[in-house]
C-alpha cells in the first residue's frame, strides 16, 4: 500500500466518531499482521529486539538555553527559524544519535491555534530533522494538554482525531517512525497508538512519564503501561521524562517482563536548579550513563535522553553502546489483563474470579437500574464484588429496551471511578464490543466469541486489533456439543482462527459451557473432561466457566455450584465467573488455593479463616454491619439536636428522629419495625416525608447547614431502600411520583450541586435519571424525548459554562417544548436564569425539590 | 537568559477545620458526633491522598503598555506571559519583578472526588471542602516561597492574584501554565473552557517591589504564610523588616 490515509477503518470514517459502523470483517487478519514500513534492516532488527538504538536528547531545554522565552510555542520555530532547529538536531547527530526527534511535541491543532497548521509544522519539522543528516527521523507526538473523559472533558474520539491529523501529517512529511511520548493518561496513549496504527504503517514507539511514587499522574503503573501498550500494537514501549535515570531504572525494570516488544528509556538529567541566572540539571553525563548502563544490562534496548540532556549525554551513551549487543530477557507468558491502574495476572496453576453481578439477565434490580439510568445500584454491586475478592468484573448491559452500546460505555467509564479491577466486556453485538474496548484504558477481556464462523469473523479481529483477551464459547452452528471431544473440536477451530489472527494463546480463554445436571447427568462429566482436554490438546490457552447453570432445577443450588466449582478447579479450570459475594463460592476458591499451592504456606487462608467453623459460620460482612447498625442507641440517637429522645418502643418517632439527626445506621431496622404494623404508604407519607419536610424547614431557617441536610437525606434514603426491599419481596410496586433528569452541562465537570439535588429528589419519591457531568445538549434532549419527561434540572458552576446551559435549553425548546427547565449552580441567579431561558431558578436543592413537586404533582 | 521554573513539594500536615466548615456554609449549627467524625475522616483522607506541588518562576517587569483597544498590560522579560487588564495594572504598579506559580494537590484527589461522586454524595461534599482548604494552604506555601525569593533580593511582595478575578482574563491560563511547564511537571490540564484539572489547583501572580507594600505583612503573628516561611531561619530577617 502506498497511500497511508486510505487503508484503515478509521480513515474510512469521516469524523472518527461512528465507531460502531466499522465493518471489522473486512479487516480480518490484517490487524496483527500489520505490515510495517521499516526504513532499513537495522531498524527491523531493533524492532525485533536484536539491535540497540540511540535516540537524541532534549529539544525544549536546548531551545531555552538559546533564548526561547518561557511559554512561547517552540514548534513554530520550525517555520520561523529552521536553521536553529536543524543545528540542535545536528549537534545530536554528531554526538551519535541515530534517531532525531522532530520539534513537534505540542504541534496539535488546539495548541497551534491560528499560528500555523499541523501539516505546515510537521512538514517543516521533518525537513529540519532530515537536514541534520540523521539516520532516522522520529515524528514527535506529545499529549493534547486536555484531560480525556471520564475525568476530563475531551472525548476519546476527539483525542483520536487530533492524533490522527498529526500522524497523517508526519507520514506525508516523510518521517520514519513515531515517538508518542510523555503520556500520563493511558487512554490518551491508547488514542495516539490507535491513530498511528490505523492511519499509517510506520513503526510506533510509545513512552509514558512516571512520578516518584512509580505511577503516572493518572495512576498507571509501569507494568500496566507495558502490558496494555504492547498488546495494543506499539512496537516499542518505555519511559521518558519523569525523573533522573537512577529513579527511572527500577521502573523500567518493572516494565521489562510485561512487554512483548523492545523497551526504551529516555530519562531527564535529574531536576533543574538555577545558579547565577543559569539553569543547571543536577545529574551530569557520567552519572547519567552509569544508570543507563544498568538499564541496558537489564534488557532495555533503545535509549536517549529527555529534559536537561545535551549532546554530551548522548555522546556518553554512544560510548556505552559501542560493542554491546542486546541482553536477552524473559517475557512473562501468564494470562494478564489490565485496568488503567492495575494488572491482574494468573500464573499457571493459579485460579481467578470474575464477578458476574453486573448483568441484567434474571436480576430485577439490575434491570431496573439500567432501564432507569440510575447507576448507584450498579456501582454498589461493583464495590461489593471488588471487596469480596473478584479480580475481574464482567459488565453486561444487554437489555432490549435500552441503547446497549451507549449504556455499556457509560457504565465502563463510571466503573473506573469506583473499582480498579479490569473489566470483561460482555455483549453479543460485535459493534458494541468494539466501541467499548476501543476507548477502555486498559486491556479488557472480550466475552465472547464462539465457534460460529460469522461470530469468529466479527469478534476475533476486534480482539486482535485492540489487544484484548478473548473468551471462546464451545458452541457453534450445531449447538453445544454433548461430549468433551465435541467441545474440544469447537475450541480447536476457534484457536486456529485466533492463532492465525496473531492473538497469543494465553489471551484465549475457552469456556466449555455449563449445562444443567438435572436434565442430563452426563453433562457435568463432559464439561469437566472438556476442560482437561482443551488444556492438554491446546497448550497455552486458558479456561473459564460460569458455573451456576449446573444446578438449574435443583434445590439448594449454591451447594451444587460449590461442589462443581471444586471439581472444575481439579479438572484444570483457570477462571470462574461467579457471584463473589456468595461466601460459599469464595470458600471454595480460597480453600482450593491452599490445596493447589497457590496460597503459599496457606497464609491468606489462615488469615481469613482462623476463627471459622461450622459452629461459627461465615460472617457476611454486610450482614454483620447491618446487625450492628440494627441496634439503635436510642438514648444517644437524637443527641446533638437538643431534642428529647423518643421512646425506644415507638419506631415511628425514632425513625423521624433518625432522619432529623442524619443517622442512617438504625434506619433499616426501624423501617422493618414500622412495616410490621403499617403499610408502605404510611411509612412513606407519614414517616419519611414529614421528617424530610422538617429537614427542609430547618435548612431554610439556617438551623441546618448543607452537610446536615445531606445526612438526613442519606438516612431517609436508607429507609426508602428498606421499603423497596420489603416491597420487592412482596411483589408490590410503589408508584413513582414521576421522573426527572438532572445533569451538569457540557464543559463543566463540577457535579456536587447536581448530586445534592439528585439525592433530595430521590428522597421525595421521584425517579431521577442522572445523566452525569459534561453532558452534550443532544443527550439531554434525547432523554427527555425518549422518557417523555416533564421536567429537567441543569447545573453549571462556572461562568464559562453558562452558554452551554443556554444551548441546552434552546435545543430543548426546539425538540421538546413541553419540558420545563430548572437551573441552578454557583454562578446562577434569577437574572441569569431568565437570560438563558429557563423556566425556574432554584437557589438550592430544597427549592429544586419544591419546584419539581409543583410541576409534577399538579 | 530564561531560566527553568523551580519545582517544589510541600508537606501539608493539617488544615484549619474552621475553614473547612466555612466552605460548607457552617454557621454555628449543632452537629451530631457522627457528622463531626465524618468531617474529620474526610480531612484526614484528603491530607493522606493530596500531595502539594508547585512550579514557580520569577520574571523581571519589562514594560507597561496599552493594547490597541486601550487595555493596559504589563510585559515580562524572558516569557511570553503578559499580564493584561486594569487589575494587573493596579496590582503590579511599581513592581520590579513578578512571581508566578501554579500549585496543585494532585490527580489522586480528583480521582477520590470522582469516586465519591458515584458512591457517597455527602462524602463528596465534605472531601471537596477539605480539598479546597488544602489547595489554598498549598497556595499559601507557594506564596511563602515567593516572599522568600523576593526578600533574598531585597524586595517586598504584595499578595497573590489569580486569573479570572478582577478583569484578569482566564485566557492567561494557557501561557501561564506553559511558562511554568505545569502540564508536564504537575499534570495540570486545561479544558477548552480553560478550567484546570485537577480542579484543586491554583495559579497566581505576586508583585515584587523595592519598598514594603500596604498589603505586605506587618507581623509574623497572623501571617498565613508563617508555617511555610524559612526566611528568618535562612537570612535572620523577616519579609517586613
Amino acid at each position: 500500500m502506498t497511500d497511508a490515509t486510505t487503508k484503515t477503518p478509521a480513515a474510512g470514517r469521516t469524523a472518527g466518531k461512528n465507531v460502531g459502523a466499522i465493518d471489522t470483517r473486512k479487516y480480518f487478519g490484517t490487524y496483527d499482521h500489520r505490515t510495517l514500513r521499516v526504513k532499513d534492516d537495522h531498524l527491523r532488527r531493533v524492532l525485533a529486539g536484536q539491535d540497540l538504538l540511540l535516540f537524541d536528547g532534549a529539544m525544549g531545554t536546548q531551545l531555552q538555553a538559546r533564548g526561547l522565552a518561557a511559554g512561547e510555542v517552540p514548534e513554530l520555530l520550525c517555520l520561523t527559524n529552521p536553521q536553529q532547529i536543524t543545528q540542535i538536531h545536528q549537534a545530536y547527530v554528531q554526538a551519535g544519535s541515530e534517531v532525531v526527534t522532530t520539534n513537534t511535541f505540542g504541534a496539535s491543532a488546539p495548541k497551534l491555534g491560528d499560528a500555523a497548521t499541523v501539516e505546515e509544522v510537521f512538514s517543516a519539522a521533518v525537513a529540519c530533522a532530515k537536514a541534520s543528516g540523521a539516520h532516522y527521523v522520529a515524528a514527535d507526538i506529545g499529549p493534547t494538554g486536555s484531560l480525556l473523559e471520564p475525568m476530563g472533558t475531551l472525548p476519546f474520539d476527539d483525542a483520536y482525531e487530533l492524533f490522527a491529523q498529526q500522524v497523517r501529517a508526519a507520514d506525508a512529511a516523510g518521517a520514519d517512525l513515531f515517538i508518542i511520548e510523555t503520556m500520563a493518561d493511558l487512554a490518551e496513549a491508547k488514542a495516539a497508538v490507535l491513530a498511528a496504527k490505523e492511519c499509517s504503517d510506520l513503526p510506533i514507539f510509545c513512552t509514558m512519564t512516571f512520578d516518584e511514587d512509580g505511577r503516572t499522574f493518572l495512576g498507571t503503573t509501569p507494568e500496566v503501561a507495558a502490558k496494555t501498550l504492547s498488546s495494543l500494537g506499539a512496537n516499542v514501549v518505555g519511559i521518558n521524562c519523569s525523573l533522573g535515570p537512577k529513579d527511572v531504572a527500577p521502573l523500567v525494570r518493572r516494565m521489562l517482563p510485561w512487554s512483548s516488544v523492545p523497551v526504551m528509556a529516555q530519562a531527564n538529567a535529574g531536576l533543574p536548579h538555577v545558579e547565577d541566572g543559569v539553569t543547571l540539571y543536577d545529574i551530569k553525563p557520567a552519572e547519567y550513563c552509569e544508570a543507563v548502563r544498568d538499564m541496558l544490562d537489564a534488557g532495555v534496548t533503545v535509549i536517549g535522553g529527555c529534559c536537561g540532556t545535551t549532546p554530551a549525554y548522548i555522546a556518553g551513551e554512544r560510548d556505552l553502546l559501542a560493542g554491546r549487543t542486546p541482553v536477552a530477557r524473559d517475557v512473562c507468558r501468564d494470562f494478564a489483563v489490565t485496568s488503567s491502574q492495575r494488572l491482574v495476572s494468573l500464573p499457571a496453576g493459579h485460579v481467578g474470579v470474575i464477578g458476574e453481578r453486573i448483568n441484567p439477565t434474571g436480576k430485577r434490580r439490575m434491570k431496573e437500574a439500567l432501564r432507569s439510568g440510575n447507576y448507584d445500584y450498579v456501582m454498589q454491586e461493583a464495590i461489593s464484588q471488588t471487596d469480596a475478592g473478584a479480580q475481574v468484573l464482567d459488565v453486561n448491559a444487554g437489555l432490549p429496551e435500552i441503547d446497549e452500546s451507549a449504556t455499556l460505555r457509560r457504565l465502563m467509564a463510571d466503573l473506573q471511578g469506583v473499582t480498579n479491577l479490569p473489566l470483561q466486556v460482555d455483549s453479543a453485538v460485535p459493534a458494541t464490543i468494539e466501541a467499548a474496548v476501543r476507548s477502555y484504558p486498559g486491556k479488557p477481556i472480550i466475552n465472547s466469541t464462539n465457534g460460529k464462523q460469522e461470530t469468529m469473523d466479527a469478534v476475533i479481529p476486534i480482539a486482535a486489533h485492540y489487544g484484548c483477551a478473548l473468551v471462546a464459547l464451545t458452541i457453534d452452528e450445531k449447538g453445544i456439543p454433548q461430549t468433551a471431544e465435541g467441545r474440544l473440536e469447537v475450541a480447536r477451530r476457534i484457536v486456529a482462527a485466533t492463532d492465525a489472527a496473531g492473538i497469543p494463546r494465553q489471551d484465549v480463554v475457552v469456556d466449555c459451557l455449563c449445562m444443567a445436571a438435572s436434565t442430563d447427568q452426563s453433562a457435568p462429566r463432559a464439561i469437566l473432561d472438556g476442560i482437561t482436554l482443551v488444556k492438554r490438546e491446546l497448550p497455552g490457552v486458558r479456561t473459564v466457566l460460569g458455573v451456576s447453570n449446573i444446578s438449574f432445577g435443583l434445590p439448594f443450588r449454591p451447594l451444587v455450584n460449590a461442589t462443581f466449582l471444586a471439581a472444575a478447579f481439579a479438572a484444570g479450570l483457570d477462571l470462574c465467573i461467579i457471584n463473589p459475594c456468595q461466601q460459599r463460592m469464595m470458600d471454595v476458591v480460597n480453600s482450593w488455593r491452599v490445596l493447589s499451592g497457590e496460597d503459599q504456606s496457606a497464609q491468606a487462608y489462615v488469615a481469613g479463616y482462623a476463627g471459622r467453623s461450622d459452629a461459627a459460620p461465615a460472617t457476611d460482612a454486610a450482614a454483620a454491619g447491618a446487625a450492628a447498625a440494627a441496634t439503635p442507641a436510642a438514648g444517644a440517637s437524637a443527641q446533638g439536636q437538643g431534642e428529647p429522645a423518643p421512646a425506644a418502643d415507638d419506631p415511628v418517632a425514632q425513625a423521624r428522629a433518625m432522619v432529623l439527626a442524619g443517622r442512617k445506621g438504625p434506619m433499616p431496622a426501624l423501617m422493618h419495625d414500622i412495616l410490621a404494623t403499617h403499610d408502605v404508604l404510611f411509612a412513606i407519607n407519614d414517616v419519611l416525608i414529614p421528617a424530610l419536610d422538617e429537614v427542609g424547614v430547618r435548612f431554610e431557617k439556617g438551623t441546618f447547614f448543607l452537610p446536615q441536610l445531606m445526612a438526613s437525606a442519606e438516612a431517609a434514603k436508607a429507609g426508602f431502600n428498606t421499603i423497596k426491599e420489603v416491597n420487592d419481596a412482596s411483589g408490590v410496586e410503589v408508584a413513582s411520583k414521576g421522573a426527572v433528569a438532572v445533569c451538569t452541562v457540557k464543559g463543566d465537570i463540577h457535579d456536587i450541586g447536581k448530586n445534592i439535588v439528585k439525592m433530595l429528589l430521590e428522597n421525595y419519591g421521584y425517579n431521577v435519571i442522572d445523566l452525569g457531568r459534561d453532558v452534550e445538549p443532544q443527550v439531554v434532549v434525547d432523554t427527555v424525548v425518549r422518557e417523555h419527561l416533564q421536567v429537567v434540572g441543569l447545573s453549571a458552576l462556572m461562568t464559562a459554562t453558562v452558554p452551554a446551559m443556554a444551548d441546552t435549553i434552546a435545543l430543548l425548546r426546539e425538540q421538546a417544548p413541553w419540558c420545563k427547565v430548572i437551573v441552578g449552580g454557583a454562578v446562577l441567579n434569577p437574572e441569569y436564569a431568565k437570560m438563558v431561558g429557563a423556566d425556574y431558578y432554584a437557589k438550592d436543592a430544597a427549592e429544586s425539590a419544591r419546584i419539581v413537586g409543583e410541576i409534577l404533582d399538579q | 537568559m530564561p531560566v527553568a521554573p523551580t519545582l517544589t513539594s510541600y508537606q501539608i500536615e493539617d488544615v484549619d477545620r474552621g475553614e473547612v466548615l466555612r466552605y460548607l456554609g457552617y454557621r454555628d449549627q449543632e452537629v451530631t458526633p457522627e457528622l463531626d467524625a465524618r468531617l474529620d475522616a474526610a480531612i484526614a483522607s484528603c491530607l493522606a491522598i493530596g500531595h502539594a506541588r508547585a512550579s514557580i518562576a520569577v520574571y523581571d517587569v519589562a514594560g507597561r503598555e496599552e493594547l490597541p483597544d486601550g487595555t493596559p498590560q504589563v510585559t515580562l522579560a524572558d516569557t511570553a506571559l503578559t499580564l493584561v487588564g486594569k487589575s494587573m495594572q493596579r496590582h503590579m504598579a511599581g513592581a520590579r519583578k513578578v512571581g508566578v506559580f501554579a500549585v496543585t494537590i494532585g490527580m489522586g484527589v480528583e480521582r477520590e472526588l470522582k469516586r465519591l461522586s458515584l458512591t457517597d454524595h455527602l462524602g463528596q461534599v465534605l472531601f471537596d471542602a477539605a480539598a479546597t482548604t488544602m489547595v489554598e494552604r498549598a497556595a499559601d506555601a507557594a506564596e511563602a516561597t515567593l516572599v522568600g525569593m523576593a526578600a533574598r533580593e531585597g524586595l517586598y511582595t504584595n499578595f497573590r492574584f489569580s486569573p479570572g478575578y478582577g478583569d484578569m482574563p482566564m485566557q492567561t491560563q494557557p501561557v501561564l501554565l506553559d511558562a511554568l511547564d505545569a502540564r508536564r511537571r504537575l499534570g495540570i490540564t486545561l479544558s477548552p473552557t480553560l478550567l484546570m484539572t485537577p480542579t484543586k489547583s491554583v495559579t497566581a501572580v505576586v508583585g515584587m517591589f523595592d519598598a514594603p507594600q500596604p498589603s505586605t505583612h506587618a507581623s509574623c503573628a497572623d501571617c498565613f504564610c508563617r508555617a511555610f516561611c524559612n526566611l528568618r531561619a535562612t537570612t535572620g530577617r523577616t519579609c517586613h523588616d
